[in-house]
């Protein structure tokens, strides 16, 4: 795989235990909280609602349940900003009843459930893709077919980002169990957990659990590199089959799922706990406390980086959703964290960049990197001048928007910005 | 409510990676180059440079000043700043002879006065020199560079280019020979000579680069291979081009100037004949000074190294057909130049293929499928409303079906 080196940055939160964060005054739980149609809200403003209780029912196959995340009323239903315009949102207030009361949840099944029941509780649980995708997970076992080898991905590439790399320390028995709930509901014969290599700790851990366990789970070190957790470049690396442009992992008879996913898996199995609650790293020399965070679904940022002992002394220029090579950045903190975003960073002046772009000098050094082999430069300029058959011809449709080659351009050319527009344009003129 | 900078992803870039830097990092690979040249060529390949250097960059700042209006806004983003201007005259500077004398010109100061004569080699400090670089470095720019828009926009290698226009123009003599001027092939480039090969002495000159050169920066092999080995530590040029590139032009430097031309001259050679031609062909000439500094550059090469690979085969094989049939003794930047216009040639016809293509593609069919049917309900309408109108405009047709065989028959005529 081609791909580049980044400074990783994970040393603010490596060694953050995971711990909880207690429920803020007010949750604004997004109605689309992942791929899809968004959920159908299904209480009214003055309803009490339970922690775990069902909000928001899924629109459909490609949808999911939402929960509520505290105890507490409905306030109203109002249409809030999220990183991609204004959506609407449930506006909880809580009551501050933390412990008093026990979340409300499903009954638990044991480790040896039929398929069919694991897929029925994953669609249940509102699970989705927690590795930024956020596709219903059930809507993936569900048409997965004949698989052969179930991959949980671990990598972890995007720098900044530790919960993955927590999770597997902290709840190694869980989110291997989860793992193998999944394969036992696609039936695949055979079952891969990819860490890359700078995860040390948690490769050693989890290789200690199986053995203890008796698991029948290969453990594979990946070579630290970006986009090593991207779908198509994991399965490479792991399996050797390529997934042809425009194909799901599952024509190679792939499937690959998050770490956090497999725990959330466990836990809305075994535990019988819905999807409220996801671990997010807060990270970036911006922030007090660098941390890994229980987050309440729907809680603000601005609550979120309270928490966390608010800004550092450090000036922060900039606020990513989502990881600094493919996230969003925002222009304040309030925005509701979602099942899918498991990164929140506050990047200082030296962490980001701020150079104009120049023109380009043909150096090729964005193709060089580019895992997909693209020719991003030719893909830019057809985009700037709005000649998108040609940029088509150069790999538009197969752009993965890792960021690699606006990462390596000397120029500083934002390509991957040129690139997305003429992805839209793309799509706007084949509908 | 505090607010932050908004911009699209990625937020994390490569800091050690600008365009200056580049930039820098070849001018620093140049440095050897121009310690052999000034140490056998003498004091005036400094001033060459600092005269080339100077007339690229004022010629640039100039060029775009002209083109966005004299402001001190555009001074202050001015495109110079990268310093590849600076590259180009660096590099143009050493494609010249370190002296020369313009027919009709003689605008040099001798040992015994101005314009006194004696020849070249007795040249203290030459003002023909001078004009020619500065004519050279200006045409590299304003005409080579900043016309077609720019860093990154020029088709032919400036400092090449440059070269070749001044040959062209300008009828001189030039000083070829080293300054030191000890071994046997002084006063004249061994490819220009009798192409004779004698002792181990004279490859361990040619290596080191005590021997006659048309261009200072081509006299010192190892310098230039101390170039490449910086650039390729710095992972500005690809490590495999030079090499590849050795290679094709050993092959048809064996094939056309050691074998072909000598059988057609009736010579039958012994292989250590053979070997010495081509050593003695390596350790001249302009084709390694080309291959690593010229036909590695970003702009005037073609992105993919499949592309890059056809590249310099080509540059290979055509500097070894004219080192061995053409008129000229030496062609590495005839080559260049040939090459570079054929760059958008092969950057239009290599195109990598994205990850996981597969021949057959289903979806890829299907979705040309869906296309052409597009195609076909349009293309019907069209000839609707084209019989609606045909009588009223009669001429429109014939013409356009004129047209079509027209542009054919001048696309296919070479």
């Amino acid at each position: 795989m081609s791909g580049i080196r980044v400074a990783m940055h994970k040393a603010y939160g490596e060694k953050q235990k995971i711990i909880s964060m207690p429920p803020p005054k007010r949750v604004y739980i997004p109605l689309s909280q992942h791929t899809g149609k968004p959920a159908i809200a299904i209480v009214a403003a003055g309803d009490t609602v339970q922690k775990g209780q069902l909000i928001g029912r899924a629109d459909g196959k490609i949808s999911a349940n939402v929960f509520s995340s505290v105890f507490g009323r409905v306030i109203e239903i109002i249409d809030f900003a999220a990183t991609d315009g204004k959506r609407p949102h449930i506006v909880i207030e809580s009551d501050g009843e933390e412990d008093g009361g026990k979340a409300a949840g499903f009954l638990p099944l044991a480790l040896d459930a039929e398929p069919a029941q694991i897929i029925a509780r994953v669609r249940e649980a509102g699970i989705v893709g927690m590795g930024g995708a956020g596709f219903p997970t059930a809507a993936k076992l569900e048409s997965a077919g004949e698989i052969d080898t179930y991959i949980i991905n671990g990598a972890e590439c995007e720098p900044f980002v530790t919960c993955d790399h927590r999770i597997m320390l902290e709840y190694t028995e869980e989110f291997l169990s989860g793992s193998r709930l999944l394969q036992r509901a696609v039936n695949a014969k055979k079952l891969i957990v990819a860490v890359e290599e700078n995860k040390k700790n948690a490769i050693e851990k989890i290789r200690d659990v199986i053995e203890r366990e008796g698991y029948d789970i290969k453990v594979l070190t990946l070579p630290s590199r970006y986009p090593q957790g991207a779908e198509k470049q994991l399965i490479y690396t792991a399996t050797r089959k390529k997934v042809a442009p425009g194909k799901f992992p599952s024509s190679v008879g792939v499937l690959v799922s998050n770490v956090h996913t497999a725990l959330s898996t466990y836990l809305a199995v075994i535990n019988g706990e819905p999807l409220y609650r996801r671990v997010m790293t807060v990270s970036g020399g911006g922030i007090q406390n660098p941390s890994n965070l229980w987050v309440p679904g729907g809680a603000l940022f601005t609550d979120i980086i309270e928490f966390c002992g608010g800004y550092s002394g450090e000036e922060t220029v900039k606020l990513i959703d989502g990881g600094p090579m493919t996230g969003t950045a925002l222009e304040h903190t309030d925005y509701a964290a979602e099942k899918r975003v498991g990164l929140l960073a506050l990047l200082t002046p030296e962490e980001t960049h701020k150079k104009q772009p120049s023109p380009c000098i043909r150096c090729g050094k964005c193709a060089r990197g580019c895992p997909m082999r693209l020719m991003p430069m030719y893909i830019d300029a057809y985009a700037l001048t709005g000649d998108i058959a040609k940029a088509v011809r150069y790999g538009l449709r197969e752009c993965i928007r890792c960021g690699c080659c606006a990462f390596n351009c000397p120029a500083k050319r934002p390509l991957v910005q040129s690139i997305r527009l003429a992805k839209k344009k793309d799509e706007a003129m084949r509908r | 409510m505090k607010t932050f900078t908004v911009s699209a992803a990625p937020f994390y870039r490569n800091r050690q990676n600008t365009t200056r830097k580049i930039m820098l990092d070849v001018l620093t690979a140049l440095v050897p180059c121009f310690l052999a040249a000034s140490l056998f060529f003498g004091y005036h390949v400094l001033i060459n440079l600092v005269a080339s250097m100077g007339a690229c960059f004022g010629a640039e700042l100039l060029m775009e000043l002209a083109q966005k209006g004299f402001k001190k806004e555009n001074v202050k983003n001015a495109s110079c700043r990268d310093c590849s201007c600076l590259v180009t005259g660096a590099l143009f500077a050493l494609t010249m002879p370190s002296k020369i004398m313009v027919r009709g010109w003689d605008l040099n100061f001798y040992a015994n006065g101005f314009r006194t004569g004696g020849g070249a080699n007795a040249i203290l400090f030459s003002f023909d020199t001078l004009i020619v670089c500065i004519i050279g470095s200006i045409f590299a720019i304003a005409v080579v560079k900043m016309l077609f828009g720019g860093i990154g926009k020029n088709f032919m290698n400036p400092a090449g280019a440059a070269h070749i226009f001044l040959l062209l123009c300008f009828s001189y003599t030039a000083v070829t020979a080293g300054a030191w001027g000890l071994s046997g092939t002084a006063g004249a480039t061994w490819l220009s000579g009798d192409k004779a090969t004698g002792n181990a002495s004279l490859f361990l000159d040619m290596f080191l680069g005590n021997k006659g050169s048309a261009s200072v920066g081509e006299t010192s092999m190892i310098a230039i291979l101390m170039g490449c080995a910086y650039l390729c530590f710095k992972r500005v040029i690809d490590v495999r081009i030079p090499l590849i590139g050795l290679g094709c032009f050993c092959l048809f430097i064996f094939i056309f100037d050691g074998m072909i031309a000598r059988d057609l001259l009736g010579r039958v050679d012994t292989p250590a004949r053979l070997f010495n031609n081509l050593f003695a062909n390596l350790m001249t000439g302009g084709f390694i000074f080309g291959l690593v500094f010229m036909a590695t550059d970003y702009s005037t090469t073609p992105n993919t190294f499949t592309g890059h690979l056809i590249f310099i085969a080509g540059y290979a094989l055509l500097t070894a057909l004219i080192r061995a049939f053409a008129a000229w003794p030496e062609g590495a930047f005839f080559a260049i130049l040939l090459m570079n216009v054929a760059t958008p040639l092969i950057d239009r016809y290599v195109i990598p293929k994205p990850f996981g293509y597969q021949k057959e593609r289903k979806s890829g069919v299907r979705g040309a499928a869906k296309l052409g049917i597009r195609k076909e309900e349009l293309g019907m309408k069209d000839k609707k409303s084209v019989s609606d109108t045909k009588q009223s405009t009669p001429s429109e047709i014939p013409h356009s079906s004129l047209l079509i065989p027209h542009s054919k028959d001048t696309g296919v005529a070479p």
